[in-house]
């Protein structure tokens, strides 16, 4: 006690510090946290919640009674599962088409270039595919040009095309950006391990395979397990604004139907509930992540 | 070390030059082809609304526009620089930019070095809260309602005071000035040189790296977020032009806008809604394509830091 008290004493900037840094966790982070218990609770804006009543699990019955809500599931699965098999792939694969590129300065040309779409908004690449997808758009010019289609497809519109859109997209939003970790983890491969490998015979696509890939596999299991557990996190700014009415049934996912739920139609404590089951859900799945892979692979990340 | 790793690349790729097979060198053709048909669809889509901004709309949708623009124009810009707010909207987002960063950097950069001061008796505790937060967020709406009852909704305050600290650029720029030599601050101590005085005479100076790697990053998630000024910021007072581009994008009224315009000006028939939206595309657009190529070494050094400590 008396050296805590020394500490404030002497070290009362440091002090003071902290104190400002926690008001404000305190208050930005510490009290949403409990806001959640709203989910509990028949919340009105503006009463405390000692005024509400406590209506126990009754949200989260009527979740589960929404007729809509398989399909929101179905939806939040498909499209990050999309994104855990080819979105995962893909930029393994450049990373590792990009090492065999000999010319440095095309190869640092590629990967620049690779990364320029993550760092426009989501806006301007929606902006940028309702132009190239649109009826007059390039790729109805060019369909239509070698035959393919008759006349203009909306393909926005199509139901049955949005899932393969959106992953297209975030492919090709994200892969050169997820790329990066994957090249400075080649980098960081032993390069005796070539040489050794070049004595023994091996080739290119030999050492590719044996050393470059073996390599990189820590790297891959930790994203993976990582992609495992956030595979309730299936996007969301993009199926605002590349989804409209006609394409409902397959863009809406539980991120989506919180906020229409929440901030449109202003049902605060069932939105609460289902945000919250979503993180509970997504908690256990990375610890069950973690777990198997921990078992299987003998890699955690915690 | 950098040198050495240069050199060893440099005498592996002559030892696979000299004995090249044949499957080698095919496997080299189709790369490259590959890569440039990979350059060209990251490019393109850019290209594209660029030649669409300036070529005239009422020649755009006739259709068959793909490399260069056929009649060549700027009304597009014009019409979007004189008949709209955007020029408040940038105003706005720049302010976002600059507000924003350079308070989270303080803020966060000060709870970096509270924590790393190895004598500080709540170093441990204050590390444990922020961690906390990490892994357990509040969500949406329980966020929503906060800032509701904070009063900040409605604000220009919702663009920076919930982003004044971060517990993971926290961990970011704690881990590196762990790297500085203790002496260093502790000879600064004894000279009776105050904590505030040792955060920006000496920490900061050391710390240029990571924090113009948090810099760049924050600076371009401030530049691009458009969905909290829709939820905080519903009114329209506090626009960005990510959400100028978005309203264009999304809302009908806009294009009734754009047509009613078109009733009253002769020299506005050309227009069309695909025109004006690519001009305002390659407005919001641009300043970021100049500025990416110069930052991405700290962007991509921002990463491998994060890589190596997560």
């Amino acid at each position: 006690m008396k050296k805590l008290f020394r500490s404030f004493v002497r070290q009362k900037e440091l002090w003071i510090i902290s104190l400002i840094a926690l008001t404000w966790v305190f208050i930005f982070c510490y009290i949403p946290m409990a806001g959640n218990i709203i989910s509990f609770f028949e919340y009105y804006p503006g009463d405390s919640i000692f005024e509400c009543k406590f209506v126990g699990l009754k949200y989260f019955r009527d979740l589960f009674a929404l007729p809509g809500i398989l399909k929101v599931l179905r939806n939040t699965l498909v499209i990050s599962s999309l994104g855990l098999t080819i979105g995962f792939v893909t930029p393994i694969i450049f990373a590792l088409l990009l090492n065999e590129l000999q010319n440095r300065f095309f190869k640092r040309f590629i990967q620049t270039i690779s990364y320029m779409p993550y760092f426009v908004s989501w806006v301007v690449v929606a902006s940028i595919m309702f132009t190239v997808l649109g009826t007059d758009g390039i790729i109805n010019g060019a369909l239509t040009g070698i035959g393919v289609i008759d006349k203009s497809i909306v393909f926005l519109n199509e139901k049955s095309m949005f899932w393969g859109i959106l992953t297209v997209a975030n492919i090709w939003k994200g892969m050169g950006w997820s790329a990066i970790i994957y090249i400075s983890a080649i980098t960081g491969v032993d390069h005796e391990l070539y040489d050794a490998g070049s004595v023994d015979g091996l080739g290119r696509f030999g050492k590719a395979w044996h050393i470059t890939l073996p390599g990189i596999a820590p790297t891959v299991v930790l994203l993976f397990i990582l992609g495992i557990g956030g595979i309730l996190n299936a996007g969301f700014e993009q199926q605002l604004l590349l989804g409209n009415a006609l394409t409902k049934d397959v863009y809406e996912v539980i991120d989506t139907f919180v906020y229409r739920y929440g901030i449109q139609l202003g049902r605060y404590s069932f939105s609460t509930a289902v945000g919250l089951m979503k993180s509970v859900f997504g908690f256990a799945l990375v610890i069950l992540a973690n777990k198997i892979s921990g078992k299987v692979a003998d890699m955690r990340i915690f | 070390m950098m040198t050495n790793k240069k050199v060893v690349k440099k005498s592996q790729s002559t030892h696979s030059f000299l004995k090249q097979s044949p499957g080698s060198v095919i496997f080299d053709i189709v790369n490259i082809t590959f890569m440039c048909i990979f350059a060209f669809v990251m490019i393109y889509p850019f290209w594209n609304q660029f030649i669409i901004s300036l070529n005239k709309g009422s020649d755009t949708v006739r259709g068959g526009l793909y490399f260069l623009p056929r009649q060549l124009t700027i009304e597009n810009y014009t019409y979007v620089f004189k008949r709209s707010n955007i020029i408040k909207g940038a105003v706005i987002s720049v302010l976002r930019v600059v507000v924003g960063t350079g308070t989270s950097l303080i803020c966060t950069g000060m709870l970096a070095y509270v924590v790393t001061v190895r004598q500080f008796l709540g170093r441990k505790f204050m590390r444990i809260v922020y961690i906390v937060t990490m892994y357990f967020g509040g969500g949406l709406i329980p966020t929503y309602l906060l800032y509701m009852n904070l009063g900040l909704t409605e604000t220009f305050s919702v663009y920076w005071i919930p982003g004044l600290f971060s517990a993971y650029s926290m961990l970011l720029i704690a881990s590196y000035m762990q790297g500085i030599s203790e002496s260093l601050p502790e000879s600064a101590r004894i000279d009776g040189a105050s904590e505030i005085k040792i955060f920006y005479k000496i920490m900061v100076p050391l710390c240029v790296p990571v924090f113009a790697a948090l810099a760049v990053m924050t600076a371009v998630s401030h530049w691009n977020s458009w969905f909290d000024v829709m939820i905080y910021n519903s009114s329209g007072k506090w626009d960005t032009l990510q959400v100028y581009l978005r309203k264009i994008l999304l809302e009908a009224d806009q294009a009734a806008r754009l047509q009613a315009d078109q009733k009253k000006y002769e020299a506005m028939r050309n227009l069309t809604p695909t025109s004006v939206r690519a001009a305002t595309t390659m407005i919001v657009t641009l300043p970021i394509l100049f500025v990416y190529p110069f930052f991405q070494k700290y962007f991509v050094g921002g990463i491998t830091i994060g890589a190596v400590k997560g």
